[in-house]
């Protein structure tokens, strides 16, 4: 079987033969020369709109290529905007949970000995009272005071003040127990918390506290190094009564304490 | 056009703009109940100079707190100056920052990605 010629290559080839037949004086009087001639300018004309036809196909056809590549860019833009949005935003995020945490354990910490403020004490008194309460379990609570500790500020100074009272509560926080709780009640004054301790146990750990006081060292106050003691006031909560009111027997134990010779417990 | 003078509060930043000095300032915390409303003069002010002076853009920023959509505007006024970057037009950002708080360095450098014209960040007063 011979192989069929390129379509193009033929058509190529059947134009000069035409081309040829018509030019040729031989055929000047053939019938059929005035219909070939009209035959081969029409498809002169029809190539040619075929041509154009293609022509204006591409262009739109480039066109649309164009947009759809233009909308993915802007698409794949816009999503890296996106994420950099949130991104940003999550960061900001972060830092503002971050500081309301920082907020929260400021407003509960006493910055000098790092202790529970009257603030977090005072909840803590509120949940155990409540505690005790519901279980008919009462706990004991103590207020400390810090001997004549105006004297060791106005001798030497509030620094050496600030340093023995961050080391009276390291002192505190070494005597109790894991479960019991210390902060600082205001100025020198220190507050401990037992839960569901009875009386007769919470004052063997406030003996340790008060001995612990005692026991420490402060001879880094340079000229006649003091010894610091402390007063307690302890008492014991008794279930359905309000917590105020075993502050309040708890301060009055303290003065007691503070006028019968400091360096004491009173327990009422 | 006029120069911007709009003080801050507490959820806004203190924006003023000075068009002799090509000069554009924005402090403080920004959480406007509407980001959109509140930009809007900002921006526009930004687009007319762009478009009506021919002098330099500098802002001078001391953001330190802002929502989503002021970090939106934000990206918007920074591909705004892009553009302009992009055409010739010297523009920068100086983003200064209080030394005491380092996550605004990193938040700046996180919108400075991309940017392609000056953007410096820098601890304030120095």
């Amino acid at each position: 079987m011979a192989t069929k010629p390129h379509p193009a290559l033929a058509e190529h080839e059947l134009v000069a033969q035409v081309e040829a037949l018509l030019a040729d004086p031989a055929h000047t009087d053939n019938p059929l020369r005035a219909a070939l001639d009209a035959l081969f300018e029409s498809h002169a004309a029809q190539q040619e709109r075929l041509a154009r036809l293609v022509r204006i196909s591409d262009g739109y056809h480039l066109l649309s290529r164009h947009h759809s590549q233009s909308l993915a860019e802007q698409y794949d833009r816009q999503l890296r905007r996106l994420e950099k949005l949130a991104r940003i935003s999550d960061r900001y995020q972060n830092s503002l949970r971050e500081l309301s945490e920082a907020l929260k354990d400021a407003a509960l910490r006493d910055p000098l000995t790092g202790l529970g403020n009257r603030r977090f004490l005072m909840e803590r008194i509120k949940e155990e009272s409540e505690r005790a309460g519901r279980k008919d379990v009462p706990y004991s609570l103590a207020i400390l005071d810090v001997d004549h500790f105006k004297s060791i500020n106005d001798q030497f100074g509030h620094e050496a003040g600030d340093t023995a009272l961050s080391r009276i509560a390291q002192a505190i926080q070494n005597a109790i127990r894991e479960y019991d709780l210390c902060g600082r009640w205001g100025g020198e004054e220190f507050l401990i918390l037992l839960p569901e301790t009875p009386l007769e146990f919470a004052r063997q750990v406030v003996e340790r506290v008060r001995q612990g006081i005692e026991e420490l060292d402060f001879t880094f106050l340079k000229q006649g190094a003091p010894r610091i003691t402390a007063s307690l006031g302890l008492t014991l909560h008794h279930p359905g009564e309000a917590y105020s009111d075993t502050l309040n027997r708890a301060d009055g134990a303290l003065l007691q304490a503070k006028s019968s010779g400091r360096n004491r417990i009173i327990t009422t | 056009m006029n120069d911007l003078n709009i003080p801050g509060t507490q959820s806004t930043p203190c924006v003023t703009a000075l068009r002799e000095q090509g000069l554009l300032t924005m402090a403080g915390d920004s959480y406007p109940e509407n980001s959109f409303e509140f930009f809007r003069d900002v921006i526009a002010w930004i687009e007319t100079f762009l478009r009506d002076d021919t002098g330099p853009l500098r802002l001078e920023l001391r953001l330190v707190y802002m929502n989503t959509s002021s970090v939106k505007a934000m990206m918007d006024i920074f591909d705004l100056l892009e553009e302009a970057h992009t055409q010739g037009r010297p523009v920068q950002v100086d983003w200064l920052y209080d030394p005491r708080n380092e996550r605004v360095l990193d938040l700046a450098d996180e919108f400075r990605e991309d940017c392609t014209f000056p953007f410096r960040i820098a601890p304030d007063g120095h």
